[in-house]
């Protein structure tokens, strides 16, 4: 079944065209890499597939129904239930633990757990970091954080805009491993990467180019 | 989880709010001080002022018509007519018995100096004289309290000082008087020999009389328990326009008005009063120093409402400019929060919260800090302690909460409209 289907989608920033005439279509599943130099729309095309901004043409149909219309309220609803998201500068909220940080999400969901956050926590293998301030974790682990947070709503869409890059290769590994955990219990991620090696692991490759699809492949093995 | 956040934001970030509540304690302790002494100030000049004398007389009836009709004043021998020593206390009885700081009585007659021609006058007066009040308390009044400012070479008589005498300077002068000397005093043929203890410098007309103790005068006079003259010293609320038409005519006041002005401490309503204890009198305002004094007062209360207004805005200026800063700079935290679901409900609520307590904190403190400055100003200006008015409270949490919420509202507003996209990727 498709989670996610984009049709005809364009962006324009004044007369900058970043996305134009994508369609690209997203399985229950799947994992997803989006590649392609600097400035062809990566960012621009994970804004628009999470709810954090409009196309100015095209439809973004999730769960089979059209989302592009809907105001900011509701798309920050649609984001808050159905999207885990994780940055590259990972944001977290420095004033709060790692624990705090991820209860936060789940106080905007619905309601925070102490238990269940410190059980995601567990899955990054952060526990015992659990009371740490992100001022005193370092870089790999505050994404570990960042994608505990991501994870704790049961989204059904995770979608991470370059994970790994601001991580050296050790913690690339890790955050690698959880992805592949996370795609064998049954996760859709979209990835984008600069990094071959990570993309590698995925199941299908977008490449954009100028705000267009150049090329998609799909990796044989997985 | 809403206060976890909060106390979050508040204690981990500590430097940050510290400096927050600093700015706005700043803004709150120049706002209280200013307000403190603004609303106090009118007190303190009044008092001030009492220190250049008195701003009432007290006549007996006739001999106020006289000086009124001839400007012959008393003690020229034409009027024969005193006010009892006895009721002097009374003045401190009346409805404005607590404005009345000082009051001193006098007895004037002329004399000749020493077996010469020169006439001048001999005034009997309190120096500094005890008195037990009608209404059971005491009062310790008289020239030294009243006359602070004059320059005197040798010593102030004490009234007990019955052989003593103390010289103006101009009479001193003329007769080459020094403090020491010996000079007779005659009266209608009476003469008595008295030692000069003090020369006074008064820059006024007294520095052309003879000051002796009250009872010596009397007694030197014949004349036991008279006075001729009363100066009174009374704080007094500025003249307005009810207090000028009941100085001009008081059947002119309806019933309303006349109570408003017997409850109000101006001068012509404390006279009315003093002419009610002390029989036969007419009291009367000394109007140049009563009318200046409302001047000075009413320019120095602009003058430091103006400062006031000034220093507020300064302070509203700088607290809504930092608030307005540290709102501005948690953009991304607030793009993440948008990003993770929450609405703008929620990030105005916490951020105001956040705000509202620091706030708290610094307007707290700076009250506090702001009632210490009053009475550092108090003391360094007025040589005397501010009073606090509770009124200044409200105004100052009414200010502090504008001023914040000025200085938040506008940028959350401006926040919440950035939308997380742009503030999230860092461009
Ligand atoms: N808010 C904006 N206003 C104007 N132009 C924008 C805006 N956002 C993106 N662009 C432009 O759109 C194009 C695509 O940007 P985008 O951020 O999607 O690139 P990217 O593929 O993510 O690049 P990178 O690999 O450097 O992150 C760029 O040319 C960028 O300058
Ligand atoms: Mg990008």
């Amino acid at each position: 079944m498709d989670l996610l289907e984009l049709r005809d989608i364009s962006k324009f920033y004044g007369n900058v065209k970043a996305l134009q005439n994508i369609d690209l279509t997203v399985k229950q599943g799947e994992w997803l890499a989006i590649m392609g130099p600097s400035g062809s729309g990566k960012t621009t095309m994970m804004n628009i597939i999470g709810c954090m901004d409009k196309p100015s043409n095209g439809s973004v149909v999730l769960e089979g129904t059209d989302i592009s219309k809907e105001n900011a309220k509701n798309l920050t609803n649609i984001r808050r239930d159905k999207i885990g998201l994780i940055f590259q500068q990972f944001h977290l909220i420095t004033y709060l633990t790692a624990l705090e940080n991820v209860m936060a999400a789940q106080y905007y969901h619905s309601m925070p757990d102490e238990k269940e956050a410190l059980e995601a926590l567990e899955r990054v293998g952060l526990r015992d970091r659990a009371r740490h301030l992100p001022s005193q974790l370092s870089g790999g682990e505050q994404q570990r954080v960042c994608i505990a947070r991501a994870l704790i709503n049961y989204p059904m869409l995770i979608l991470a805009d370059e994970p790994t890059g601001n991580l050296d290769e050790m913690n690339e590994g890790i955050v690698l491993d959880i992805f592949k955990q996370l795609h064998r219990d049954g996760s859709t991620i979209v990835v984008v990467t600069h990094d071959p090696e990570v993309a590698e692991g995925t199941q299908r490759t977008v490449v954009l180019e100028h705000g267009r699809i150049s090329r998609i492949t799909q990796n044989e093995n997985k | 989880m809403f206060l976890r956040m909060v106390k979050g934001a508040l204690f981990r970030q500590k430097g940050k709010m510290l400096m927050i509540a600093f700015t706005i304690a700043l803004g709150a302790s120049l706002a209280t001080a200013m307000l403190n002494v603004m609303l106090d100030v009118g007190d303190k000049v009044n008092q001030e002022l009492k220190t250049y004398g008195a701003n009432i007389t007290v006549m007996p009836k006739g001999a106020s018509l006289l000086d009124d009709l001839y400007g012959i004043e008393e003690g020229s021998g034409v009027s024969d007519q005193y006010l009892r020593e006895s009721e002097l206390g009374n003045i401190k009885t009346i409805f404005w018995a607590f404005n009345i700081v000082d009051f001193t009585p006098y007895l004037n007659t002329k004399a000749r100096l020493n077996s010469r021609n020169d006439e001048v006058e001999l005034v009997g007066t309190w120096f500094s004289h005890y008195l037990n009040l009608p209404t059971g308390e005491s009062l310790n009044t008289g020239m030294i309290n009243m006359k602070s400012w004059w320059d005197v070479s040798g010593e102030w008589l004490t009234d007990q000082d019955e052989n003593f005498v103390m010289v103006g300077s101009l009479v001193a002068g003329r007769n080459n008087i020094q403090v020491g000397d010996s000079i007779t005093i005659d009266i209608g043929g009476q003469t008595k020999e008295l030692t000069v203890k003090g020369i006074f410098d008064a820059g006024g007309d007294e520095d052309e009389q003879i000051y002796a103790p009250l009872r010596v005068a009397q007694e030197f006079t014949a004349r036991p328990g008279l006075i001729s003259r009363i100066e009174v010293s009374a704080l007094t609320t500025p003249d307005n326009e009810l207090s000028r038409r009941a100085a001009q005519n008081i059947k002119s006041l309806s019933i309303k008005e006349y109570e408003i002005w017997y409850c109000t401490a101006y001068v012509s309503s404390i006279c009315y009063q003093i002419e009610e204890a002390v029989t036969d009198s007419v009291a009367k305002a000394v109007r140049q120093v009563a009318e200046s004094e409302g001047a000075i007062l009413e320019k120095t209360q602009l003058l430091m409402l103006l400062i006031t207004i000034l220093s507020l805005v300064g302070s509203a200026l700088g607290i809504s400019n930092l608030v307005t800063a540290s709102v501005m700079e948690r953009s991304r935290e607030i793009g993440l929060l948008k990003a993770i679901g929450a609405h703008d409900g929620a990030i105005s609520g916490l951020v105001l919260v956040e705000i509202l307590v620091t706030a708290v904190v610094g307007g707290i403190s700076g009250y506090f800090a702001g009632l210490g400055f009053a009475q550092i100003i108090g003391r360094s200006v007025f040589g005397a302690v501010i009073d606090i008015k509770p009124m200044v409270i409200p105004i100052v949490a009414v200010l502090v909460s504008l001023v914040t919420l000025a200085g938040s509202v506008p940028s959350i507003r401006l926040l919440l409209k950035l939308r997380p996209a742009e503030v999230l990727h860092g461009r």
